[in-house]
């Protein structure tokens, strides 16, 4: 244990997803030994993002705005939505340059272990964005697990019905992994190559 | 194939092992209790990914470690290969092959052909069908790695599939089942044609080695199941069947809040010139069946692979009489064969003798 202010840091980081004790304490005796403004700055920022950010009332990305700047970027292609399971995709996919499209953050997947179904995610308003935004194609891009496929064609099923063509991410993404794994150049491909289901 | 040496730190009783076996036959003689089998259990997970005593893996870590490791060289025609295993206490585990990750741990299950025999074998005959349905679905992944991957992929769409009519019932979202009986359809069917591949190479085997065990009779498999799956299918075949008995028995899944149709429920019997073994055999005869089921693991994987199995016998001379026992080891090859007994003399066969006391092998 260490002294209270200290200690408390110390617990807060190992909170985080992937910080163990070791690393929490090495992080914490770093911000005690750097200048106090980039210390500030550090606080300042996880006060703000907390402060300010919301979520995009289109498509659930995160944005300081009523919508993201994905949404309001007008050389962006309505007509194509590509969904996917998290927030932290979308940059993930931006980086390929294959897609000119808007997003739809569905908020997981399908997982009835998990007490994750439909009512859950944000399924009603991609639907509403189908018809209200006169979408061409749906792309389907949640992780390439068992719950991310049996969501793509949950989706597929509801959404072929209003007459949208519905494709998932072309295979040769690693089975079983996330988004965020998968580099750029296997995942442009991924979106070229896509599929119709 | 032929295991070179073997290390285990903080695996059950084991805080530091190294063991050299021979070549040939192992005899691991010591009282109950002293970690023989234990031995025979590490060797195994190399090969299998997992316990023969069918407990879970974060058991087998001693309580005084953070974590048990396993390692072990074994000699193949083109070298050799390492498997090494690191179990942590809450049960996580990283795999190493030749000192890499392995792209997938199933490619870990092709490397090290291992057949265990042990005396709850006989389970195997005398009891429900799961462990029949284990046995052809574990033979069937030790022949092609893939099985291994469809036979999880099928547990796991089963799960979701049961979890949701467990939670909803008959008010469970029907567009989210149908989702759900499509993935289930699809490795089922899988998993039913592996088996039917298992069964298909094992047939020829499994008579010859019920014939040399010194019984009569023809021993062969009747495969039973609810939903229609026929030896003659093939996948398109079967998931058109199985599709199908999932949609006929929806209202009974939405009632009973499970799934009551599919692989997981089939009866792979065992029949005697055409009487059902569990039944009907005597406990003679179903104790000379349990053998000639591993014998026929071992010859097909013989047959299937370019190296010899490696041969675990737990414990099973003390169940036979000497005549018996020593007909037994003369039906596998001549590959390396590990023997437990309490007893040295209940084993009347030549081979290293090695004793086990302390967590200690010698
Ligand atoms: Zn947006």
């Amino acid at each position: 244990m260490f002294e209270p202010p200290v200690q408390r840091l110390i617990d807060e980081l190992a909170r985080l997803p992937g910080i163990g004790q070791k690393s929490a304490q090495r992080l914490a005796f770093h911000i005690l030994n750097v200048d106090e403004v980039d210390a500030t700055r550090l606080a300042d920022a996880i006060v703000e993002m907390r402060r300010d950010v919301r979520l995009c009332s289109r498509c659930f990305n995160v944005t300081a705005d009523e919508e993201c700047s994905i949404c309001r970027d007008l050389r962006r292609d309505p007509a194509m939505i590509c969904a996917v399971e998290r927030a932290q995709d979308i940059p993930v996919l931006e980086k390929t340059h294959e897609f000119n499209g808007r997003y739809h953050v569905l908020g997981g997947a399908i997982s009835p272990i998990a007490g994750i179904g439909p009512d859950q995610l944000r399924v009603a308003e991609l639907v509403n964005r189908v018809e209200a935004e006169s979408v061409e194609e749906v792309i389907v891009a949640t992780n390439p697990t068992m719950e991310g496929d049996t969501t793509a064609l949950y989706l597929a099923r509801l959404l072929k019905p209003l007459g949208v063509t519905v494709t998932r991410l072309a295979s040769g993404l690693p089975v079983g992994g996330d988004l965020d794994y998968a580099d750029e150049i296997t995942l442009g491909r991924a979106l070229v190559g896509r599929q119709e289901l | 194939m032929e295991l070179n040496w073997l290390e285990l730190n903080g695996y059950r009783c084991y805080a530091n092992l190294h063991f050299e076996p021979a070549p040939g036959v192992n005899v691991l003689v010591g009282n109950n209790g002293t970690g023989k089998t234990s031995v025979l259990e590490a060797i195994a997970y190399l090969g299998l990914l997992r316990s023969f005593r069918g407990i879970p893996d974060e058991s087998i870590v001693s309580t005084e470690a953070e974590s048990a490791v396993l390692r072990g060289e074994f000699s193949v025609p083109s070298g050799s290969v390492r498997v090494e295993v690191e179990i942590a206490q809450d049960g996580r585990r990283a795999i190493l092959l030749n000192g890499k990750r392995p792209k997938r741990n199933r490619d870990v299950l092709a490397q090290v052909p291992v057949v265990v025999f042990h005396p709850d074998d006989l389970d195997v005959v005398k009891r429900g069908p799961s462990l029949r349905r284990g046995y052809l679905d574990d033979l069937a992944a030790q022949l092609r790695p893939q099985a291994a991957a469809d036979q999880a992929e099928y547990d796991r769409a089963l799960r979701q599939r049961n979890a949701l009519l467990r939670q909803e019932g008959r008010s469970a979202d029907r567009a989210t089942l149908d989702a759900w009986d499509a993935r289930v359809t699809e490795a089922g069917a899988r998993v039913f044609v592996h088996r039917l591949r298992v069964l298909d190479v094992l047939d020829e085997h499994l008579g010859e080695a019920y014939r040399l065990v010194g019984a009569s009779g023809r021993l062969a498999w009747e495969y039973i199941s609810n939903w229609g799956a026929a030896a003659a299918d093939d996948l398109a075949a079967a998931e058109a069947k199985l599709s199908r008995a999932l949609a006929a028995r929806r209202d009974r899944d939405l009632d009973q809040r499970t799934t009551t149709t599919g692989p997981h429920r089939d009866d792979p019997m065992l029949v005697v010139d055409g009487r059902p073994a569990r039944t009907m055999a005597s406990q003679g005869e179903q104790r000379t069946i349990a053998v000639s089921l591993r014998v026929g693991a071992y010859r097909v994987l013989a047959q299937e692979r370019p190296t010899l199995p490696i041969l675990l016998l737990d414990d099973v001379f003390s169940e036979l009489d000497p005549r018996r026992a020593r007909g037994v080891l003369d039906l596998f090859g001549g590959g390396q064969v590990f023997v437990t007994t309490a007893r040295d003399d209940d084993v009347p066969v030549d081979g290293r003798r090695w004793v086990v006391e302390g967590g200690v092998v010698r």
